[in-house]
């Protein structure tokens, strides 16, 4: 069976060219806004604009280059979109925090080079089904470690971080990813017990509880763990990426209503047990009379009153005053950016995540395989979830839970972590868009 | 600087950024726009005819006499072992083969078979046969394939001690 070609030559994917023209255009809106914020910040250019276009440039370029190495027929767009965040963030990092501003150029240098080393270590996405229980693992070990006695660490309340050296890291980030990888592969195989009642009580035929026990576990397990954590954020969007993707799997609206009674019951419970949670919600619904309380409602009115001065049009870069907003690099980015890029500014992030998401589902929808199919919806899930969470926080939709804006806001772990989700989507979208005639040549002919 | 141009240059940047975001949707549509989404345009290697077969424009004298018009279903016949000869598999879009309990083909009792072994999927209407990262390989007549072979009428297909036979 003489197949395998001396040396096929091939056009340059079409797709690669569209993400070096959108990353250019990434690059460049960056600098750009990196330029106007010190203008308007300080009247003056940025003493180092050398060095930092220098550097996106050249971190752009090896992601992008990297891309057409290995994975040279994945989608053009999650890329660029996600630089330009990752530029955006960093530059109103830069303009609150010239100390964090130094620590989230380096995430983003890791991030890119964890970036390229899931792109060069996962070669199919597939790859990843036969190793689910150590995924699991991997994910509950990862959830469990701040609880760990000497590396465990506690910042504002929560136990999520852990601290080794002089660096700590929230191991949580990772973990979800892990257990996406987990739910995929294990739904894929029990889908169809999942999806159809196989034990019979009177009338009705109802799941076999030994099918579902292990997620459940898991699912329990992971709920838990996040609320002895103080992670009320987490542990929702952990919960809903869970259902999501049940749903998904199954096809069955029954478990959209199982959530939603899992989840009334979990939240009473927690308003009853943790008083975290329950000053969360007092200052959600009534931030004015406790806008004096510790804890209160006086971070989501700045976040406000941040918001309401940019208007449609925005302070300008550089020019409003976000350093007012507690905790502006992180939780309330989006309130910054808002505040001096305005509505349309707030607008453009968000259209940018739901291309991102849409994108993610889109290459859902191409997969072949369910395998991937399902786990390229439960990354996209993860994203969308965690942007809908701290951005409906800050705007007063849903109370708020302190979770990262992903790509956007000031943290190493979150980071590297989206970074990670990013290179597994990508794998998925190139392994679902390769040609046969490519992946034939990769293939030796023994005999 | 004045504030007059600050303003202007920071409208100048919104609107760059809805330009991104522009670019974006047109490439994403772009790609809806054609029938087969990302179609990558293959050169065709030089002689190999059978790997021309996979071109995205194929020639349908290339392709093999079953692929169009056949009725029925291709069927996988299992030959080897002994105890489980005239096992039939139909064939769909794809087939995974392999020792889990939730393979297509589930072969629990041979060891020299991995968890999940190889996949047997059809694309543009023929049908190919990967291995998945088999440890102990997947062979097409007796020749080991790594990658994506094609899988042809009567080709014999042996995954740890067991072979199966396409046949229609």
């Amino acid at each position: 069976m003489a197949i395998a070609a001396a040396n096929p030559t091939y056009r340059l994917p079409a797709r690669r060219r569209t993400e070096l023209g959108l990353i250019v255009l990434a690059v460049m809106l960056t600098g750009g806004l990196y330029m106007l914020a010190s203008l308007g910040k300080a009247g003056s250019l940025p003493a180092n604009i050398g060095p930092f276009l220098g550097i996106i440039c050249a971190l752009l370029l090896v992601a992008h280059l990297g891309m057409r190495k290995l994975a040279p027929y994945a989608d053009p767009i999650l890329l660029p979109t996600a630089a330009l965040l990752n530029g955006v963030g960093y530059v109103f990092i830069a303009r609150l925090d010239h100390h964090l501003a130094g620590l989230q150029a380096l995430w983003t240098a890791i991030g890119i080079g964890a970036f390229l080393l899931t792109l060069f270590l996962v070669r199919h996405a597939r790859d990843l089904e036969r190793y689910r229980y150590i995924f699991a693992l991997l994910g509950i070990g990862l959830l469990l470690m701040p609880l760990l006695p000497v590396v465990g660490t506690n910042i504002n309340g929560a136990r999520l971080w852990i601290r080794l050296g002089g660096v700590t890291f929230q191991p949580g980030e990772l973990a979800k990813i892990a257990l996406a990888i987990f739910f995929a592969s294990y739904m894929v195989e029990r889908g169809e017990l999942l999806a159809k009642g196989t034990l019979r009580i009177g009338r009705f035929m109802v799941l076999d509880p030994k099918y579902i026990a292990p997620v459940l576990v898991a699912w329990g397990l992971s709920l838990m763990i996040f609320l002895f954590e103080n992670d009320l954020g987490s542990s929702f969007l952990f919960f809903a990426l869970f259902i999501g993707m049940l749903w998904v799997s199954t096809g069955r609206h029954a478990y959209l209503g199982l959530g939603a009674v899992l989840f009334t019951v979990g939240a009473t419970f927690a308003l009853k047990v943790i008083g975290h949670a329950q000053s969360r919600i007092h200052s959600w619904l009534n931030p004015w009379t406790l806008y004096d309380t510790p804890g209160g409602g006086y971070q989501t009115i700045q976040g406000w009153f941040a918001m309401a001065a940019g208007g449609v049009f925005g302070d300008g870069p550089g020019r409003g005053s976000p350093q007012r907003i507690p905790a502006a690099a992180t939780d309330f980015i989006f309130a910054a950016i808002s505040e001096e890029l305005g509505l349309l500014g707030g607008a453009a992030i968000l259209a940018a995540y739901m291309l991102m998401v849409g994108t993610g589902l889109r290459i859902a929808v191409r997969c072949e395989r369910d395998f991937e199919k399902l786990l390229a919806t439960g990354l996209s899930l993860i994203l969308a979830v965690q942007t809908f969470v701290i951005i409906g926080g800050v705007t007063r939709l849903i109370p708020l839970t302190g979770v990262t804006l992903p790509f956007i806001s000031y943290g190493g772990s979150s980071l590297i972590a989206n970074y990670i989700l990013l290179a597994l989507l990508l794998r998925i979208s190139n392994d679902s868009a390769t040609p046969v005639a490519a992946a034939a040549t990769d293939m030796t002919v023994l005999s | 600087m004045p504030d007059s141009l600050l303003t202007a240059l920071k409208l100048i940047f919104l609107g760059l950024l809805y330009l991104f975001f522009f670019r974006v949707i047109r490439a994403v549509w772009v790609e809806l726009r054609e029938p087969k989404g990302v179609q990558v345009a293959v050169v065709p290697p030089a002689a190999p005819p059978r790997s021309a077969s996979a071109n995205p424009n194929p020639n349908p004298n290339l392709r093999p006499a079953w692929a169009g018009g056949s009725s029925g279903p291709e069927r996988l016949v299992l030959l080897e072992p002994a105890e489980q000869y005239g096992q039939m598999f139909e064939l769909g879009e794809e087939l995974t083969v392999g020792r889990a309990s939730g393979c297509g083909v589930a072969l629990p009792d041979d060891t020299f078979v991995s968890t999940l072994h190889a996949r047997v999927f059809r694309r543009d209407g023929s049908l190919y046969v990967e291995d998945l990262g088999s440890t102990n390989g997947t062979f097409i007549n007796d020749r080991q394939v790594t990658g994506t072979v094609p899988l042809q009428r009567g080709d014999r297909l042996q995954i740890g001690k067991t072979v199966l036979e396409l046949a229609r």
